[in-house]
């Protein structure tokens, strides 16, 4: 080859060099997703697996006589310590703990984004600081305090109860665990939407209330309908963190039949007697992860969008 | 008594002054402009008018009515604002109604007014559609149509033109002056931008650093500049501001122009202002717009006092409806506008006459006009 490249071969060489780079970057993305996607197959396979298959068989190998029976158990038989009923009713608790709590932490958090960027008070950047403040807290060291606090409200519900013949649900650990949740996920989801708002155009604002818009009603009306991408990334951070927490969970609802599912899947895991039935556990753990799996397919494209765009200004 | 009237206007952030005292009023109808700088406060001024910004002192009035302490909905003002500001969840008839819907206005009548502002404004074909669907003209239109769907007694317009392209902007500049000699609405109109200025006003607020410069109508600003910020900030190209000497010999008074390398330029001055006797021997900016700088053939025939002189031509820029021609006098460029066809040559001298009727004098130390 001469000393100067002719340029058709310099072509070629380029083009060889971005094929190999392809390759390379392409085959190792590929790796990491197995690598990652491993431990789901090996649960999948396994939840639809007989137990002799399980004690004799692969665990990478595909069932040989597929079986919906371990999820079946798993939903309605199952005995997390000593009641036999199944993760169904752990998962209805999960699922009325976490929907009020998602949509009462995001509403909140969009009214806070919504104050502190459009309706600017002396010391707003202080208030949102402190705000921040709650996403760096570590939860072990709150929930000593927070078991006081929830201690009290449920004397109060007492009161109440004696006084009115009806205690607000104050006391009740479902509703304690939404407020612990709304509380520490507060945070999170006034930053989200601050950042949202503060690249939402203020003249929008302006006008509406030229227009002679209520504060609520500019929030309802031009702020919300405009907000949806932020709005999905908040519900899938909020949804995922509460639906996924042990810590609180086994904390302040962590015996009885007012379990979560996740303290209802390790007491499943847990327990001791008789043979492991891996296919049940497994069965059971993919039923406690789908509603997240779930959120994550059907909005997952706006999370992306909803992250960059808050990324870009704010 | 005035239909706008703003006195003593003062706007405080903290210790910084934005507005520092403004005095300005316009009848019923009228077209009031606040042109200047960026930063000159012209915004504010608009945003105080709207209620969007408090005012520390002074007093707004509208149609003999004070209204700086009420809230922007109730004081019977709409606006148009710079990015339209549509609501982009909307539809178009839901952004025009949207101020009646908050009003409580049954949808029968705001059905009826939305039709009637879409046929004034020809936008009838979009009512349905999504304001990202539409093209910059046809946001700028359904802005207006917001407005005027309320029936106000005083629109404001902040700066609406500024994100069209040059060619949409002259179009819509007819639109907005149609629009107004039409409905024979009172206007508050705040642009950078002199040449819209000029062609909507029947006032003009020229402002700088919250102050306002200049009051008056159009011509009267771009023909009695009260001092050199408005001289130079209106028209285009921008007025001649050439550092001079007055001389007085026996005859009257005359202005003497240097040049580089030649005999100053002497042009007698019979018609001068009387204040300009006291500058004799003394600098001052001799100021003179291109259009009263021209060929002679191009000079106005009936100017009472017209003096030529010899110029040596630098610089010459046909724009098609003009030629430009670039002299230099007093150690500065100075810009002459000659007919289109004129035959005239860079590097040549070539006569230009002086139309000293609409000549201004300015006290270089206080920039203000000798009268």
């Amino acid at each position: 080859m001469s000393a100067v490249a002719s340029p058709a071969s310099q072509a070629a060489s380029g083009a060889r060099a971005r094929t190999i780079n392809r390759i390379v970057i392409y085959g190792l993305l590929g790796l990491f997703a197995i690598f990652y996607l491993m431990p789901l197959f090996v649960m999948l396979v396994t939840s639809f697996k007989t137990m002799d298959e399980i004690q004799n068989g692969n665990m990478l190998s595909l069932p040989h006589e597929p079986t919906f029976a371990p999820w079946i158990k798993a939903w309605s038989e199952v005995c997390s310590g000593l009641t036999c009923v199944g993760m169904k009713g752990y998962f209805w608790n999960s699922i009325k703990m976490v929907v009020p709590a998602v949509l009462i932490s995001t509403l909140l958090g969009a009214l806070n984004g919504y104050v502190l960027t459009k309706w600017r008070f002396r010391g707003h950047t202080l208030v949102f600081a402190m705000m921040l403040f709650a996403c760096f807290i570590p939860f072990q060291s709150v929930l000593l305090p927070m078991a006081t606090i929830l201690g009290s409200l449920g004397r109060f519900g007492v009161t109440l109860q004696n006084a009115t013949g009806f205690n607000f649900g104050l006391g009740n650990s479902t509703v304690n665990l939404v407020f612990v949740h709304v509380v520490y996920g507060l945070g999170f989801t006034t930053l989200f939407f601050r950042n949202y708002y503060e690249a939402f155009p203020t003249e929008l604002v302006k006008a509406a209330q030229v227009d002679g818009a209520s504060f609520f009603q500019i929030f309802r009306r031009i702020m919300l309908p405009n907000s949806l991408p932020i709005i999905v990334v908040t519900v899938i951070y909020q949804f995922t963190n509460i639906w996924n927490d042990f810590l609180f969970a086994s904390a302040y609802a962590g015996s009885g039949d007012v379990m979560p599912m996740t303290v209802a899947l390790n007491n499943v895991v847990n327990t001791s007697t008789g043979v492991v039935e891996y296919n049940v556990n497994m069965a059971a753990a993919m039923i406690a992860a789908l509603p997240t799996l779930i959120v994550y397919v059907v909005a997952g494209r706006y999370f992306v969008r909803g992250l960059m765009a808050g990324a870009v200004k704010g | 008594m005035a239909f706008l009237e703003i006195d003593g206007l003062k706007k405080r952030f903290g210790n910084v002054e934005i507005l520092k005292g403004i005095d300005v009023e316009l009848e019923k109808g009228g077209f009031l402009v606040l042109v200047g700088p960026s930063g000159c406060g012209k915004s504010t001024l608009l945003n105080t008018i709207a209620g969007l910004e408090q005012i520390t002192e002074g007093e707004i009035r509208v149609d003999g009515r004070a209204i700086n302490d009420l809230h922007p909905s109730k004081r019977d003002i709409a606006m148009v604002f710079q990015s339209y500001a549509l609501y982009p969840n909307m539809t178009v008839a839901g952004n025009i109604a949207f101020g009646m819907e908050m009003r409580g206005v049954p949808a029968a009548e705001r059905q009826a007014a939305i039709d009637k502002v879409a046929k004034i404004l020809q936008i009838g074909h979009l009512l349905n559609r999504k304001p990202s669907q539409l093209s910059g003209g046809q946001r700028q239109r359904v802005a207006m149509g917001r407005a005027l769907v309320r029936d106000p007694k005083l629109f404001l317009f902040d700066e609406p033109l500024s994100n069209l392209d040059a060619k949409l902007r002259v179009d819509m500049r007819i639109e907005i002056k149609r629009l107004h000699a039409t409905t024979g609405t009172t206007i508050v109109y705040v642009t950078h931008d002199q040449i819209e200025a000029m062609t909507l006003a029947t006032k003009i607020a020229v402002m700088r650093d919250g102050e306002v410069q200049q009051f008056g109508t159009p011509a009267e600003i771009y023909n009695n500049p009260t001092n050199i910020f408005v001289a130079d900030f209106m028209g285009s190209p921008a007025m001649n501001l050439i550092p001079a000497k007055i001389d007085a010999n026996g005859s009257g008074l005359s202005v003497v122009l240097d040049r580089e390398a030649r005999q100053p330029i002497v042009l007698p001055m019979p018609g001068a202002p009387t204040g300009l006797a006291a500058f004799k021997d003394k600098p001052v900016i001799f100021g003179v717009r291109p259009e009263a700088l021209t060929d002679p053939e191009g000079a106005e025939r009936n100017g009472s006092n017209i003096a030529t002189a010899d110029c040596h031509i630098e610089v010459v820029e046909p724009a098609g409806s003009d030629t430009f021609a670039v002299t230099n006098l007093g150690g500065k460029g100075v810009v002459a506008r000659l007919r289109a066809d004129a035959n005239i040559q860079p590097g040549t001298s070539t006569p230009l006459a002086f139309n000293l009727s609409k000549a201004v004098f300015f006290d270089p130390a206080t920039e203000k006009r000798i009268l």
